[in-house]
Parts: C-alpha cells; structure tokens; sequence
C-alpha cells in the first residue's frame, strides 16, 4: 500500500513514466480494437518495427554528417523519423488492402523484415542511435521529459477524440465496405483517415516506450475485452481500460521487484489473457450459453 | 432511356482487374418491377449487381439511372449474408442503423426520428424480435431479414438483393420471399434479386433475366420461363 502512495503522489520521481505508461495503456488499445476487428494483427506487429526502423533512420543522419549531434533535438529527430515511416506505411498497407487480402499479407511481412533487418544495419554503426533505440526495444520507460509527456497526450487526445466523433463511419466501413460504397460513403478517404490515426498512435507511442511494448496493448487488451463484451461499445471501452489498468499494476509491479516497466507490462497482460481464456472456455462449456466465435 | 425505365446498361462489360465476366449487357429495368437475376453459380449475377451499385466499376459501357424528382436514387443492398465477420459485436438494430447513414453527416449522431425508422424496417421485415440479439448469432434466414431491414432503412428506390435465398431451409425462403413480395406490393419498388433458384425466380417474380454462359435473355416470366425452356436451361446447367 506504501508503494502505490509513492507511485501515484504527485511529488513521485518516475510520475512521468507512470503517466506514459497509462496513457499508452489507454491508446493503443484503443486503435489496437479496429486492427482486430479488420484482422490486421500482422499489421500491429509490423507497424511499431517500421517506427523504429523509421527513429534508426533519423539518428543515422548523425553517422552520415548530415546533422550536428544534438541532445535536445534527438526526441523531434526521432519523432520524425517514426512518423514518417509509420505514416508512409500505412497509405501503402491502405492501397496494397484495396487490392486484395493477399497482397497486404505479403506487403505487411515484407515490410516487417526489411524494418527489423534495416534498424539493425543503421544503428550498427551509430552508438548514440544504438544506445537510444536498445533503450527503447527493452521497453523501458524511464526518463520522460515534461515536453515529450505534454505532446504524447495531446497527440492520444487528439486520436481519441476522433475516433469517437467518427465511429460510426470507421465501423461502417470497416463492417461493410459494399454498402459504404452503396451509401456514397467515399471508402478509400475513411479507410485512410482511419489507418492515420492508427499509424500515428503507434508512432507516437513506439517513441515512448518501444515496439514490443506498443505491440503488446495493441493487441492483448482487445483481446481480453473481446473475450467478455456482449457490444462494440463494452469491446473498445473494456479494451481500454483494461490496458490502462494493467499499464499501472504493471509499473508497480516493475517498481516493486526492479523489473523493466516495459516487459512487466506486456508479461502482466498475457497472464491476464491466459486467465480470461479460461474463464471464457469454462463459461462457453457450460451447457446452453451462447458463445461468440473468436477473433 | 425510355420514360418508365428505372435502369439502363448500355453495352457493359463487367468483371474483375481486366478479365470480363459479362460482356456486351444491354438491359432495361422497367420502374416498379419485381426481377429475377437467374443464372448457375459464377454465371457473373453477383458482378453485374455490384457493377449496378458502383462497387465494381464496369469495365466498359454505360450504366444510367433515371433521376427520382431532380436527386440521384438511393440505392438499397442486400449483400450474401455470409460477408459479414462474426468478429463484430453488433445487434441487429445496429446493424439496420447503418442503412441510415447514408442521410447522416459524418460526424453526426443518428437521431431519434432514424433509430424510429430503422425501428419500423426491422417490423416491416418480420425482424422486430431479433433487434436486441447479435448480428453474428443469428440464423441465416434471420441475418436475411436484419440485411432487408436494413436496406429498406436507406428509403431505396431501387432495392438489389444477391442471393437472398441462399442456403437456407425452405420455410425461411418461402417466408423472406413473401416479405419482399409484400414490400414491392405495398411500395412499388423496382426490385433486382439475383438468384440461382429457379423455384423462387419462377414463383415470385414478374420479370426475369437469364445470364447463361456470357448471354444473357431478358423477359416476363410467363414468356421466358415456360416447360420447353426451363428443360433446356436445367439441361444446359446439368451438362
């Protein structure tokens, strides 16, 4: 009980990383629900390895003399980076998606190893870039500025606020693109704007708190919610919370016994997926419950 | 276009990336009327309506609809109920609600006087007991009824089904098919359902075109659907 008085007093030395990790915790399942619901999970994996691939990209200029090393332009440096590569990933993983199921499988895994393959070769020989980004594919969590804190909230603020205003055209279009169409919904413009904001959360949080971590709420707390919900509504805020939820017992927990926050979480979540799938599987071999088919 | 057509395709050639499936169509929907799309499986029914609705643009030829007092039609789709991923937790009321996004803004939250129209589609498919339950859960002769509700929710002109029959039991069929009889008697609305039962086509609609192999014949039932010719369309689908 002490701990959690530390932890969430305001004087609190780590209260920034706490903040992040929440505020990740309540992103990126947020935007993780419609990758499910669209059955894009590759793409959730691709994605954050694309970010990084992208902050490689934008601390190599240092190795190439193209930019003066500079502390306090690294974090808009890797901003950049992540987002252009995210973003830029995202329109072709739109325009490959138009054009069959089969050709965004390919596009997303390709992508997926030339990033992994191409962070590893830009950052081999840059030891400020190599020491930043190993930093960030542990998943650690640790010295969050004010600034970096401020512009992460605005930005999952931002998201939120516009997935809740258009729902109902992301759902219809990602339910049913045929009847969008028939409605005179323009399809390509949702389904872009929708991909956008996706690439931007994971962009922004992949700055913070790396891949394997933004993979993590990405995917597990939709999963966990999709298990219990009975409507989209119970889904995307079950998704949520619990991701929010679990980002705080998880800095607790990796404050307690001196762990990586970053790891901790992802852990914490997939026990917490094994349990609910328990659970789900007892209820479902109950006789006469109805049960909801899996994502 | 003559003055009581609803629909032309003049010269259209349908199909997928540069391969037609139909070519040279040349067809007239009378406004009102009650059709048939009859054909084998990948006979090019379900291509040539999403050509119709603009979800597959023809590959070449003209599709034109006739202007409903100066504005464009509204277009209601039945699509195969088996596209539907069961991944989404959607009630059947939510589902009949996206036919009414067509006349609410983005960004707009649907408002009462809609969720009582989509309301009064669920009724008027014989689908008002099923609002509450999940899309996903529901049987195929059900999920039938949801998808009419929810086209009739766009307020069509023109109303195009495909395969609404499709795989499900006989009394299902025979009762959908009464819903939609109904539906065109009531509101004369110009209805185009694709189907590959002969039954249905030859018991419920007035007006029938056969796609056979890249040709296509058009006409009444009565006309097109006799002994002689449903032997020689039995035995081409057999052979």
């Amino acid at each position: 009980m002490e701990m959690w008085r530390e932890i969430l007093d305001p004087d609190f030395l780590l209260r920034n990383s706490v903040y992040m990790s929440v505020l990740v915790g309540l992103a990126c399942p947020l935007v993780g629900t419609y990758l499910l619901l669209r059955r894009l999970i590759f793409m959730g994996v691709a994605l954050p390895h694309i970010s990084s691939c992208g902050i490689a990209f934008a601390f190599a200029f240092h190795t190439w003399g193209l930019i003066p090393h500079m502390e306090e332009g690294e974090h808009t440096l890797a901003l950049a980076g992540s987002t252009i590569f995210t973003l830029g990933a995202i329109l072709g993983f739109s325009w490959f998606e138009k054009r069959g199921r089969s050709l965004i499988e390919a596009s997303i895994g390709t992508a997926y190893v030339l990033a992994g393959a191409w962070s590893i070769l830009l950052l081999v020989k840059n030891p400020h870039g190599e020491h930043g980004l190993l930093d960030r594919l542990k998943g650690e969590i640790i010295a969050v500025s004010n600034a970096s804190l401020g512009w992460t909230f605005v930005v999952f603020a931002i998201v939120a606020l516009t997935f809740f205003i258009f729902q109902k055209e992301f759902l219809l279009v990602s339910f049913d693109r045929e009847t969008a169409v028939t409605l005179k919904k323009n399809v390509d413009f949702w389904n872009t704007f929708l991909f956008l904001l996706i690439g931007l959360t994971i962009s922004v949080s992949v700055l913070s708190v790396g891949p394997l971590v933004t993979f993590g709420f990405l995917l597990l707390p939709p999963l966990i919610a999709h298990g219990f919900a009975s409507n989209m509504r119970q889904f995307i805020w079950g998704a949520t919370a619990i991701g929010g939820v679990s980002a705080l017992v998880g800095f607790y927990i990796a404050y307690r016994w001196d762990l990586p926050v970053g790891p901790t979480d992802v852990a914490l979540l997939g026990v917490v997926y094994v349990l609910s799938t328990i659970v789900n599987r007892s209820i479902a071999l109950r006789p006469a419950t109805a049960h909801k088919s899996s994502p | 276009m003559t003055g009581d057509s609803l629909l032309t395709l003049d010269q259209v050639a349908v199909g997928y990336g540069r391969h037609a499936v139909l070519s040279d169509v040349n067809l007239t929907l009378p406004r009102g009327s009650f059709s048939g799309l009859l054909g084998a499986n990948g006979s090019g029914k379900s291509t040539l309506i999403k050509s119709i609705l603009g979800i597959l643009p023809p590959l070449t030829g003209r599709v034109e609809f006739a202007s409903e007092a100066g504005r464009a039609l509204a277009l209601g789709y039945v699509p195969q109920r088996d596209v539907f991923d069961p991944v989404y937790l959607l009630s059947s009321f939510e589902v009949v609600l996206m036919g009414t996004c067509g006349r609410v803004r983005p960004g707009r939250r649907i408002d009462a006087a809609e969720k009582e129209w989509a309301r009064q589609c669920l009724r008027e498919a014989g689908a008002e007991q099923l609002s509450e339950q999940m899309f996903a859960q529901l049987s195929g002769g059900q999920k039938q009824r949801v998808l009419i509700a929810r086209a009739l929710a766009t307020k069509p002109d023109f109303l195009l089904l495909d395969e609404p029959t499709a795989g499900i039991d006989a009394t299902a069929r025979q009762s959908i098919m009464d819903v939609l009889r109904e539906i065109h008697a009531r509101q004369r609305l110009t209805i185009l359902m694709a189907s590959h039962d002969l039954l249905v086509v030859r018991t419920y609609v007035e007006h029938v075109i056969w796609l056979h192999q890249g040709r296509i014949q058009q006409g009444p039932v009565s006309q097109l659907l006799t002994p002689a010719n449903i032997e020689e369309i039995l035995d081409l689908e057999m052979h």
